[in-house]
């Protein structure tokens, strides 16, 4: 413990949406990485990266046959598609910035 | 084994004419899907129907036609579309005098409406059923009741396999889900049924074929991690499925194409927009999609084995359409030295603007590009500005009237451009944009009536 890496070493990402709702897929690079993001992404740290960019609840699926997580977040994309100030409107940049997170392995 | 392989020839309204004709020139299909729909795409349709009551459709969907069917007649391949958008039977219409022009052989189309729930809201209402809105938790739908422009909802593949059983050649539908494309065909070539229990995997399994294949190539190596692996993107296959008796299915591509398929390609799509992956709710059944297993038999061969699911919901989501007031925005470019500190001071105007015309925006944002604007909060804004060469900076606003966003284009945001630091490049601000909100909503099954017609085109 104590040794810290970014998002980006362990996992690919990809991301979309249903309304207001932004769904983030995580898939690990292999099944070692998969059992430290399945255990180091929380909803809790999740919502303290997204501070300010996510505004409701945020849920966190396990997939263990893909060695994925989905990360689930409500309010997130400033009302949805089609009346967001967003530029993104559809979230497909907020699995880039998952990226940047730093994780302890 | 009885296999049938069904392909997609588009993923979203905007797909180029290409990616379909390739598809069918090169691949043997059973069956094309044409997927043509996204959540707001049906309000945009209804606009364009109430100005003129024969469109309403996607008009795309007719020059897909005009290319693809000579090959499907020829190969046997039969269409599937939701297309029709708000007006399939008028789509229907439309196809039928393409296929006499190109002096195609006779066929049938099934053309399947009742989706449109819009006549049928204050009936819905009056009867006390409730239409929660599913994203905020708002009950009272009344709020936004004068506002209305569209209401459809999401069906399933019911129609269109009872179309294919009755011939029909090309099925024309409207707010179909995206995977009732490929679920229909799957149903009626495996006598699938929603109330026996041993097809409810099978169906599962039909359901998660038809996500895997239904945005075309966002599962062929587009808009993916491992693009710099894709080969050759501007010459991108379009996903092709051969599903089989026994529930297994193998994911190929357009033959001799570009793009990228592998376990991991389809990974990237097996987490894309399917929220809780244990319960995948579509209107055919509940797709479980944390017991497939996924491996690679060949080359551009992804075998998908394993796949499950659950009986299908008791309701059907709803997408309504309302009014809810217009964007104002506005774009510049902001040169060195100090872009940083010159976009903070646009903001500091802006804002000022606003106060001295005394419009209050519901909502007011500004945003960096190159810097902030994708990843908001989680950027890290740069300390030193000496080594930035420009940004984009953007302002947008929410306004309630039309009246107030004029107002803001020409004279808030529009009065700020040349009071600003030097150097700033912009044109003049966008017109304002209306908003049309989604407010989706389930409703139970039997409210939805749909119907069947089978068009004899001669």
């Amino acid at each position: 413990m104590g040794k810290k890496v970014q998002l980006i070493d362990l996992a690919w990402a990809r991301s979309g949406d249903k309304g207001d709702r932004s769904d983030l897929g995580i898939i690990a690079k292999n099944e070692e990485n998969y059992q430290i993001i399945k255990r180091e992404i929380t909803p809790e740290k999740l919502k303290a990266f997204f501070k300010g960019n996510v505004l409701g609840d945020i849920q966190v699926y396990p997939m263990d046959n893909l060695c994925a997580i989905k990360v689930v977040m409500d309010n997130a994309l400033g009302g949805g598609a089609t009346k967001t100030l967003r530029w993104d409107v559809t979230g497909k940049a907020m699995a880039t910035a998952i990226l940047r997170m730093e994780i302890d392995v | 084994m009885k296999k049938i392989t069904l392909g997609a020839g588009t993923g979203y309204w905007g797909t180029p004419i290409d990616f379909p004709t390739e598809l069918v020139q090169r691949a043997d299909l059973d069956y094309l899907g044409i997927e043509l729909l996204a959540e707001l795409t049906m309000s945009i349709l209804q606009r364009m129907k109430m100005r003129n009551p024969k469109m309403g459709y996607i008009p795309d969907l007719l020059e897909f036609m005009k290319i693809v069917l000579p090959f499907c007649v020829k190969k046997g391949t039969k269409i599937i579309t939701n297309g029709g958008g708000t007006n399939p039977m008028q789509a229907a219409k439309e196809v039928s005098k393409i296929i006499k022009a190109l002096g195609l052989p006779p066929m049938k189309i099934g053309v399947i409406e009742g989706d449109d729930m819009m006549d049928k809201i204050d009936d819905v209402l009056r009867r006390d059923i409730n239409l929660a809105n599913m994203d905020t938790g708002e009950t009272d739908i009344q709020v936004i009741r004068d506002r209305l422009v569209s209401a459809h909802a999401y069906i399933g593949a019911d129609l269109v396999a009872k179309a294919l059983k009755e011939g029909a050649d090309i099925v024309i539908g409207g707010r179909l889900s995206d995977n009732a494309l490929y679920v229909g065909p799957i149903m009626y070539e495996f006598g699938l049924n929603y109330d026996k229990p041993e097809d409810i995997d099978k169906i599962g399994a039909a359901i998660t074929i038809g996500h895997i294949i239904e945005c075309g190539e966002w599962v062929t190596g587009g808009s993916s991690n491992f693009w710099e692996n894709v080969k050759e993107p501007w010459n991108i296959g379009m996903p092709i499925a051969e599903f089989y008796e026994n529930g297994e299915a193998i994911i190929t591509k357009t033959p001799e194409s570009g793009g990228l398929l592998t376990v991991e390609t389809i990974k990237e799509h097996l987490v894309y927009e399917t929220h809780d992956p244990r319960n995948y709710i579509m209107p055919d059944g509940i797709a479980d999609l944390t017991t497939l297993k996924l491996e690679e038999v060949g080359k551009n061969r992804i075998k998908v084995s394993n796949m499950t699911g659950k009986k299908r919901p008791e309701k059907l989501k709803m997408q309504i359409g309302y009014h809810d007031g217009y964007i104002a925005e506005l774009m510049m470019l902001i040169p060195w030295p100090k872009a940083i500190s010159k976009a903070k001071r646009y903001e500091e105007i802006v804002r000022e603007r606003f106060k001295k015309f005394n419009i209050e925006p519901k909502e007011l944002r500004f945003d960096m590009i190159g810097v902030n604007a994708l990843h908001g909060e989680v950027s890290p804004i740069p300390v030193d500005e000496s080594t930035i060469n420009e940004i984009g900076f953007r302002v947008t606003a929410k306004l309630s009237s039309k009246k107030e966003a004029y107002l803001v284009r020409r004279f808030v945001i529009g009065g700020a451009l040349c009071t600003g630091p030097v150097g700033t490049a912009f044109n003049a601000p966008n017109k304002e944009r209306e908003i049309i909100a989604l407010w989706p909503a389930l409703i139970p099954r039997e409210e939805v009536k749909t119907t069947l017609t089978i068009m004899e085109v001669k």
